[in-house]
């Protein structure tokens, strides 16, 4: 079946499984770009009604399994619930399991949640632009909460957490020197502190070890709270839920964080742009910035050109 | 727009395939080898899980708007859950994701599985080039189906 973006866009407002699939297809794939950015154009004013959880941490301490129980309660509660996962792709081959879903995927199946894989392929500026337009699909397309798994590391996790208005940080006992590291990268953008695999040895001496770490770090209004999990009973549950939706409505409340995320989406938005104008330069249309010859003859050197090029435009780095 | 331009859409996305395995067949290895040549051969890899209804087959394949569904069943119950993946398909109006089979069967089956649609119908032992040579055929397919260009 092909639709037109304007089907497309008309499809995801609707609620329709097929165009919102089709949409997040579109947005994901870079050289769908003009089409994907046709779509997200014209559904934004239909967005910024979600509450967007960002979940992340190390691999293997359980961001799926929670992510699979927490969509299942949220759904309970009356919420439309979807999810999207990223995994990692292979830098050699490009390709990727998509191993996020197995995880959840009985709970999904029984509750008939939306969820979609994304792959962390290309440029992490192209990750974050496409995980933000699919969040944006989602939206649009009348999800009360949009739960987002990333990979756990890196400047293209930062990014992408960017959008979310809750950001819940998981991690579990076990993980050794690696806590310290991770807790010193994650603490700032933290709402919520996860110890998922209370279950296991060592899970309330990390636990502990988070609170500390939290008393000495001064903290605004929001008092970041440390949630234990066991994913196998379910302990814990209630309470994550119940921190998640009360931070959503703090950060809700907020004009400042409105302001904050929309920064950050033109920020990210940007990002894409500048990649998009920059691999389109040519010889010629570079010569209207600089004058190359004489660049060459001067023996000017790449930086400085490249910044005087960027200074006209955004400004000078505060 | 012209087909040449509309073929590059897609061009740099690898294909996306989901492995399902439906019914009542519980033997999973195979599985992961295949998910793993695909994987290498630069697919993404989706894996429906042990023992998926064909109702949660084709959501998967429509949620995650992948390009082939590649089912596989060792036990000779493949024509009859192989129908309802394709029946659902057809049902649900989707010719954009085209449909694989494999495992054992019988060669009198091959034209009646062909005829739903579902092609390749390889047996143990193929070799794997042959079969991810298929997949990416088919995946060509269904993605300018999907583009309109079919
Ligand atoms: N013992 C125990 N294992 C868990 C718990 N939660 C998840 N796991 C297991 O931890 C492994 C990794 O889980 P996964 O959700 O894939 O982690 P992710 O990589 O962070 O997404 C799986 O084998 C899960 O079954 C828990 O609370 N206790
Ligand atoms: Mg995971």
């Amino acid at each position: 079946m092909t639709q037109t973006p304007e089907e497309i866009a008309d499809g995801v407002l609707a609620g329709d499984i097929r165009s919102i699939s089709r949409a997040i297809t579109l947005v994901e794939d870079h050289n769908s770009l003009i089409t994907g950015r046709k779509i997200i154009k014209s559904i934004y004013g239909m967005t910024g009604r979600a509450g967007i959880i960002g979940i992340t941490g190390p691999p293997g301490v359980g961001k799926s399994t929670i992510i699979g129980n927490l969509a299942s309660m949220l759904k309970g509660t009356g919420k439309k619930v979807a999810v999207i996962a990223i995994d990692a792709s292979s830098p050699f081959t490009n390709g990727s399991f998509l191993g996020n879903r197995i995880r959840m995927q009985d709970k999904l199946y029984r509750d008939g949640i939306y969820m979609r894989s994304l792959s962390s392929r290309g440029s992490s500026g192209g990750l974050s632009r496409s995980t933000w337009d699919a969040v944006r699909v989602l939206d649009a397309a009348g999800y009360d909460r949009i739960i987002v798994e990333t990979v756990g590391a890196g400047q293209a996790d930062l990014d992408i957490l960017g959008m979310a208005h809750t950001i819940a940080v998981a991690l579990a006992p076990g993980l050794g020197d690696e806590i310290q590291a991770i807790k010193a990268g994650l603490m700032e953008i933290a709402s919520i502190f996860i110890i998922n695999k209370m279950d296991r040895d060592g899970a309330f001496m990390a636990m502990k070890d988070i609170e500390d770490s939290l008393a000495l770090t001064p903290q605004n209004e929001w008092k970041i709270p440390v949630v234990g999990l066991n994913s196998i009973n379910l302990d814990g549950y209630e309470e994550l839920l119940a921190a998640i939706e009360k931070h959503l409505a703090y950060v809700r409340k907020s004009p400042l964080s409105a302001k904050k995320r929309f920064f950050n989406e033109v920020k990210a938005a940007l990002m894409a742009e500048s990649e998009l104008r920059i691999n389109a330069l040519t010889e010629s249309s570079m010569s209207g910035l600089t004058d190359l010859e004489s660049d060459v003859r001067k023996k000017v050197d790449p930086y400085t050109v490249a910044e005087e090029i960027s200074k006209s435009v955004l400004g000078d780095i505060a | 727009m012209a087909a040449g331009k509309n073929l590059s859409l897609f061009k740099d996305k690898p294909v996306k395939v989901l492995l399902a395995k439906p019914g009542i067949d519980g033997h999973d290895r195979g599985m992961f080898v295949l998910a793993k040549a695909f994987r290498d051969a630069g697919m993404d890899v989706l894996y429906a899980g042990l023992l998926p209804t064909p109702e949660e087959v084709v959501d998967t394949a429509i949620n995650e708007d992948v390009d082939v569904i590649a089912l596989s069943l060792l036990n000779g119950a493949h024509l009859v859950v192989f129908k309802k993946v394709a029946d659902l398909m057809k049902k649900r109006g989707i010719d954009d994701i085209a449909i694989v089979g494999g495992g054992t069967i019988p060669d009198a089956d091959k034209p009646k599985l062909e005829k739903l649609g579902i092609t390749g119908n390889y047996g143990p032992g193929t070799p794997l080039k042959t079969i991810i040579e298929h997949i990416i055929m088919r995946a060509e397919e269904a993605r300018s189906r999907k583009l309109g260009i079919a």
